[in-house]
């Protein structure tokens, strides 16, 4: 006795047969004929409790499909089965059911099972062959292969970014270790928002200093990371024992070759740019902070773009300076734009941080606002006794989750601190 | 010409351009994943208003933002140069830069553009909190 089940649907799935067509939902159910009455169907139906429709064909063409309870409905009403009882069981057919060929995709079949409204969900579809009868498809498995499909793509996205993360992460590692063996006593804090992300930091060692570098990419997510690998690269290939002790000059050559690289144009010479051509056109780039530390003269030199530069000097109160206003990159960025140098004295137990804006600009508290450069220099202060760093990461993170509360994080988060 | 509508979305602000009655505003938070395909459409369609407005034409914009991601600063920004450079040739056009009290991230933008842009009466307002 045919009954609809899960079961039947994946046993006839033929190995290798395409998972995203209509025919993998094909149950083979056998089909009443036109000749047959609607006593027979009735005991069919009485049979199988699980069958919520039955195919109907004529010469291995699908005609249509009776649907159980207005069948049952019809046929307990006073006299219907002695009128009805041995006549064509077309009396109570629907004649316009959804009939798809096997070789639709699951997703089309999925929009013309909306299409076709409520019915078809709960009575299942005809999947055809050459317009010949193969057999039912149901509303269910139809939504279990969608879902299916859906966690298939999920999973792939995923592995792509957890394996883009890896190749990020590695990138990062000679960053790291030149930080873990400069800076006994630092805080590194790096958590993009998807895995992947559009912060990141950067770090070389040279005789008589480091240049150390914390930077924030246009874009979060896999974009963001592409721009970080960009910049990283360049930054790599502009720092010369040269230009070491003068980040400005660094940033000035960054900003020159991001722009030739992207095809970056002006756009205050170029008039207003068509929608279609601007569109196309890179608006990439990047806040930076770019410093040259020398620990022997215990000297700091920052260039900033758009990226501030904390410190917390022995008796004094916490300072942040802003750095210049132009990012890296962009269009509205001229080729010729250049950076200014601040030197400053970092006297012994001096805690130097740079932070990307992820923190800063991340809303929440009662009134939804951002967590803000005050509450941020509030929170390093209040801190500044600790004997090292590393344990202001947690604290910091804290912070940032219980200002953030339910509110969704909206960008990368980067912080840099270290004491010399 | 007609006026634009553009609801909120989560990441992205309520557009609203009644270009019939000269009043612009923009309300939300901005951080799409593409912001350019967010912008653009906009961006032309104020540059078609603004390009017809007459020399004594009066505009008022109201911008009330708690968040957005560094391609929308761009982007924001590009909008208000629009209008600083249509209020140099005549045109009256008043910005109001909404925050809230607390906020002195959304103040500070606010006052970078408000000296940047010389030609529009820019007012930073604080904003009663919703």
């Amino acid at each position: 006795m045919p009954v609809l089940s899960v079961a039947a649907a994946t046993a006839v799935t033929a190995p290798g047969q395409q998972k995203s067509l209509a025919i993998s939902l094909v149950i083979p159910l056998p089909a009443v004929s036109p000749s047959q009455t609607n006593d027979e169907v009735f005991a069919l139906f009485d049979a199988a409790p699980g069958l919520s429709a039955l195919p109907v064909a004529e010469d291995d063409r699908p005609i249509g499909l009776i649907n159980r309870n207005i069948f049952m409905d019809s046929f307990a009403r006073p006299f219907h089965r002695e009128v009805y009882g041995r006549k064509s069981c077309i009396a109570f057919m629907d004649k316009q059911p959804l009939i798809v060929d096997g070789g639709m995709s699951v997703q089309d079949l999925s929009f013309r099972v909306v299409d076709a409204g409520g019915k078809t969900l709960n009575d299942g579809f005809v999947i055809t062959a050459n317009d010949r009868y193969l057999g039912m498809g149901t509303g269910q498995d139809l939504v279990r292969a969608i879902a299916g499909m859906q966690a298939e793509k999920n999973r792939i996205v995923m592995e792509s970014i957890d394996y883009a993360s890896v190749i990020q992460r590695s990138f990062l590692r000679p960053s790291r270790e030149a930080l873990r063996s400069l800076l006994p006593d630092h805080l590194l804090l790096w958590e993009p928002r998807d895995l992947v992300g559009g912060d990141y930091f950067y770090c070389r060692r040279f005789d008589d200093g480091f240049f150390l570098t914390l930077f924030d990419c246009t874009g979060h997510g896999v974009p963001g990371a592409f721009m970080t690998l960009i910049m990283a690269s360049f930054i790599d290939s502009a720092l010369r024992e040269e230009n070491r002790q003068d980040p400005a000059a660094v940033m000035t050559e960054v900003n020159r070759r991001v722009k030739s690289a992207l095809g970056q144009i002006d756009h205050r010479h170029k008039g207003a740019a068509s929608n279609d051509e601007s569109e196309h056109r890179s608006d990439d780039g990047m806040d930076a902070a770019f410093c040259w530390v020398a620990p022997a003269e215990r000297q700091l030199t920052y260039a900033g773009a758009h990226s501030p530069l904390i410190l917390l000097r022995p008796g004094q109160e916490i300072e942040l300076f802003e750095g210049d206003r132009a990012g890296v990159g962009y269009a509205s960025t001229p080729m010729d734009q250049t950076w200014r140098n601040h030197s400053f004295p970092l006297p012994p137990g001096t805690a130097v941080f740079l932070a990307t804006d992820g923190l800063i600009d991340q809303p929440g508290g009662p009134r939804r606002i951002a967590f803000g450069k005050k509450r941020l220099c509030a929170l390093l202060a209040e801190h500044r006794q600790a004997a090292t760093l590393a344990p202001l990461r947690g604290v910091i993170l804290q912070a940032l989750e219980d200002y953030q509360g339910k509110d969704v994080r909206r960008d990368d988060v980067g912080l840099i601190g270290f004491r010399l | 010409m007609e006026d634009l509508h553009i609801p909120a979305s989560n990441e992205t602000p309520e557009v609203r351009f009644e270009f019939s009655r000269h009043r612009l505003s923009m309300h939300g938070e901005s951080y799409p994943e593409n912001a350019m395909s967010f912008y653009g459409p906009i961006r032309s369609s104020l540059q078609n208003y603004l390009e017809k407005l007459p020399a004594d034409g009066k505009v008022e914009v109201d911008i009330g933002l708690r968040y957005f991601n560094s391609s929308s600063t761009k982007l924001i920004r590009a909008l208000i140069a629009m209008l600083d450079q249509t209020a140099e040739g005549g045109p009256s056009i008043s910005v109001d830069w909404l925050h809230d009290a607390d906020d002195d991230m959304m103040l500070e933008f606010g006052s970078d553009l408000k000296d940047e842009h010389r030609s529009l009466k820019f007012n930073t307002v604080v904003a009663e909190p919703a």
